[in-house]
């Protein structure tokens, strides 16, 4: 497994080195294209009029980018201008592969799980010292094998060469005398390299067999008992409690890193625009809402297509490695976060935006962020709690459909299956709604604040004006 | 004649400063124009109010006869006083995506800006971030945004600024083509050695109402005689301060312009002159811009 994970990360460093190499390959030939120009264009450079004729520098890339974009509009030039930046940038690709090493990681390392074999199968080295009956060494080879351990018995010539291989985590655990089992570290720490459930289930099995034989029951009598299965237990309705899900905590941090990180986005790149008074040459072009909108859909677009890559590449990863993520109900918790990740992306980046545009450096940027931040916090630390114990506060339920922490609860909600169907769409429908009465509120500040300079721009101002 | 841009009782108020006060005045197309006055006087407010950028209390903007619209104004171009463009974006790109945002295809915007940057002497720098030029160079930049589209408008706040002489001279040519192929070409600058050399019009500006307006020629040919003095050795004019019906108008080096008074006999001056020193000029002059502009807002 983790020749997995180097060949994983291995494999992310050169498709980096690939991408640079090819976006200065890029580079290079439109120099060179620029500079073929000149050479055409240079006879008649003295009467050339820019209106007439000149040479033609296209970037083929940048062009196929803007056609899409102008499908759309001026909101899909914009809108274009921002997925190419953003992707461009070093700040993205970096986070991008932190994000996908994160979500790997977070998915492989419970798998892991002391094993050190391929094709989900552990090899457990078992240190016989004194005699094991051939029976009993059948007992410990069957309960490995129910576990998906390779068993391999190793004849210890002391107790005290035992300890020895012990020690140096040659052996799992060790035999004593067939009446004691002998481990250096509990099997339930990392470092162990024994397998906690062999070893519980060898040491249960043991007595069991000593039980039997102290009874006084024949071979084919332990036989019989041994392979005695449980009868069913059916429940009338599901439990209150549930066992931690790691993939809804894994998917609400991740919501909760993504959802800050591209409000975020938002809010410097307003509060940049209008800082270098680039937004004065764009608003002279195009309208306010315009200029919004493309950025929002633009970064919008940008943050949908890292958290699809991020959730398709968990999905991979967790085949790979036969995680639970895939089993039971928590593909629809992966999907369900999706949708609210988007959705909360929807709600929030109006108002990320309007702030923006009161800002003007980035010392307010921070100011104005923080208040911002504090129900996504709320719904957050609220959900973490409330997915790792399993039960849903009455307060929690109603925060599910408070369009603030809707995102957090209602993902978490789902996870916990605490929720129905018509439940989650009521919630999606409010929180639509709400979107889309915050859109035009934040639309009026950010045309009104965006174009006042001199200082932080504040709400009792616009106002007035 | 061409298209004409026109100001109608423009008026804007921030708080108690008032910025347009019922400003009113005429730019005809084909010509460049200097947009002149004291620091807060109203002309970057007026731009802006050109472009939507402001609110105005009262008054509107009128092009060809016809109120100026979102329509309308992606056929103006501007640039403002400070830097509008993306520091990290690169060169070309950030060009291409202004022309686009004024309604051009993408070829057309790419070869557009291919011919700009030739035409401003940056064709080698497509590929460079904004942040990574000079100020000159982002000057250019700035102004091939401005231009790309070809614009029948062009409004420019401060262009000339921070520049070297090379890069006035590229720029000031710049204005002038465009505006002898018929655009509209308005900019304002403190630099009026250089708004003379390159416009035709002046308007004047101060509290946010107009002062003067004119053709270079009519302001500089206007008012009372004037006359241009060097006398060698005299750092500090005094023998003229001391003339009735002579007022020192400028003093640079050991050259001082008089404005005499109508019933002043210039002889006298010379008389006054050669007996501070040896005179090496004396000749009858034209009013400068910068008299013109000392004058009018006197």
């Amino acid at each position: 497994m983790r020749e997995v994970i180097i060949i994983g990360v291995l494999a992310v460093v050169a498709i980096i080195r690939v991408s640079m190499r090819m976006r200065k390959r890029r580079q290079q030939a439109d120099q060179a294209a620029m500079v073929a120009g000149e050479e055409a264009g240079s006879a008649d450079q003295a009467t050339m009029s820019p209106a007439s004729t000149g040479p033609v520098a296209t970037t083929t890339s940048s062009h196929r980018a803007a056609n899409f974009g102008a499908r759309f509009g001026d909101v899909g030039i914009i809108a274009m201008r921002e997925i190419t930046e953003r992707v461009r940038g070093r700040i993205f690709r970096v986070g991008t592969v932190i994000i996908l090493l994160a979500v790997g990681l977070a998915i492989i390392i419970p798998n892991l799980n002391h094993r050190s074999g391929g094709s989900g199968v552990t090899t457990q080295e078992v240190g016989i010292v004194g005699s094991l009956s051939p029976e009993f060494q059948k007992v410990v080879v069957e309960a490995g094998t129910a576990d998906k351990d390779d068993v391999h018995f190793e004849t210890e010539s002391s107790l005290n060469q035992a300890k020895h291989n012990l020690r140096d985590n040659s052996l799992a655990f060790a035999i004593v005398n067939g009446d004691a089992l002998l481990l250096n570290e509990p099997a339930s720490d990392s470092s162990s390299p024994a397998d906690p459930t062999l070893v519980q289930n060898v040491a249960e099995y043991f007595g069991l067999l000593r039980s039997y034989h102290s009874a006084g029951l024949t071979p084919a009598q332990i036989r019989s008992v041994t392979n005695a299965q449980s009868i069913p237990v059916n429940l009338l309705s599901q439990g209150q409690k549930k066992k931690v899900n790691a993939t809804s905590v894994v998917g609400m941090i991740m919501l909760f890193v993504l959802l800050t990180q591209y409000c975020t986005w938002i809010l410097i790149g307003v509060m940049q625009e209008k800082s270098s008074r680039v937004v004065e040459v764009l608003l002279a072009a195009v309208r306010p809402i315009q200029l919004l909108g493309g950025k929002v859909l633009g970064i919008g677009l940008v943050a949908l297509s890292q958290a699809v890559v991020v959730v398709g590449f968990a999905l991979l990863v967790a085949k790979g490695v036969g995680s639970d993520i895939l089993k039971g109900s928590e593909p629809t918790a992966l999907l369900a976060e999706l949708v609210w990740f988007v959705l909360g992306y929807a709600f929030y980046c109006w108002v990320y935006a309007a702030a923006g545009s009161m800002a003007e450096r980035q010392d307010q940027v921070q100011t104005l962020a923080f208040p911002l931040s504090i129900p996504i916090l709320i719904g957050y630390i609220f959900s973490i709690t409330v997915v790792s114990s399993g039960n849903a506060s009455l307060l929690f339920k109603v925060l599910a459909y408070l369009p603030p922490t809707a995102p957090f609860a209602m993902s978490t909600l789902v996870a916990i299956n605490q929720v129905a169907w018509w439940q989650f769409l009521a919630s999606v429908l409010i929180t639509l709604a709400a979107t889309a009465g915050v859109a035009v509120f934040a639309a009026r500040i950010y045309s009104r604040a965006v174009l006042r300079t001199g200082g932080r721009v504040h709400l009792k101002q616009l106002r007035n004006s | 004649m061409g298209a004409v841009l026109e100001l109608r009782g423009l008026s804007r108020r921030y708080g108690d400063i008032v910025a347009l006060d019922d400003l009113s005045l005429k730019v005809p197309s084909g010509q460049v124009t200097g947009f002149l006055g004291p620091n807060g006087a109203g002309k970057t407010t007026t731009m802006r109010a050109i472009f939507g950028l402001t609110d105005l209390d009262g008054g509107s903007v009128h092009w060809n006869g016809k109120p100026v619209d979102q329509k309308t104004r992606r056929r103006f171009g501007y640039m403002p006083e400070e830097r509008g463009l993306y520091p990290g974006m690169h060169v070309g790109e950030q060009i291409e995506y202004f022309g686009r945002l004024h309604g051009m295809s993408s070829h057309d915007a790419a070869k557009s800006t291919g011919q700009w940057l030739e035409r401003l002497e940056i064709a080698n720098r497509w590929n460079d971030k904004v942040e990574v030029l000079s100020h000159g160079n982002q000057q250019r930049v700035q102004l091939a945004a401005a231009l790309v589209h070809q614009p029948e408008l062009i409004i420019l706040d401060e262009p000339l600024s921070g520049l070297d002489p090379v890069g006035i001279d590229a720029i000031g040519k710049v204005l002038v083509d465009q505006a002898h192929a018929g655009c509209c070409v308005i900019f304002s600058s403190h630099q009026l050695d250089q708004v003379e050399e390159l416009c035709e019009q002046v308007i004047i500006v101060d509290h946010g109402h107009l002062v003067v307006t004119g053709t270079v020629d009519e302001l500089a040919t206007s008012g009372p005689r004037r006359l241009v003095v060097r006398v060698e050795g005299d750092r500090d004019g005094a023998w003229a301060r001391s003339l009735s019906g002579v007022t020192v108008s400028e003093k640079r080096g050991s050259e001082i312009r008089l404005v005499l008074d109508d019933d002043t006999d210039s002889d006298l001056v010379l008389t006054a002159a050669m007996a501070a020193g040896k005179v090496t000029e004396f000749s009858f002059g034209r009013r400068r811009l910068s008299e013109v502009f000392r004058e009018s807002l006197a």
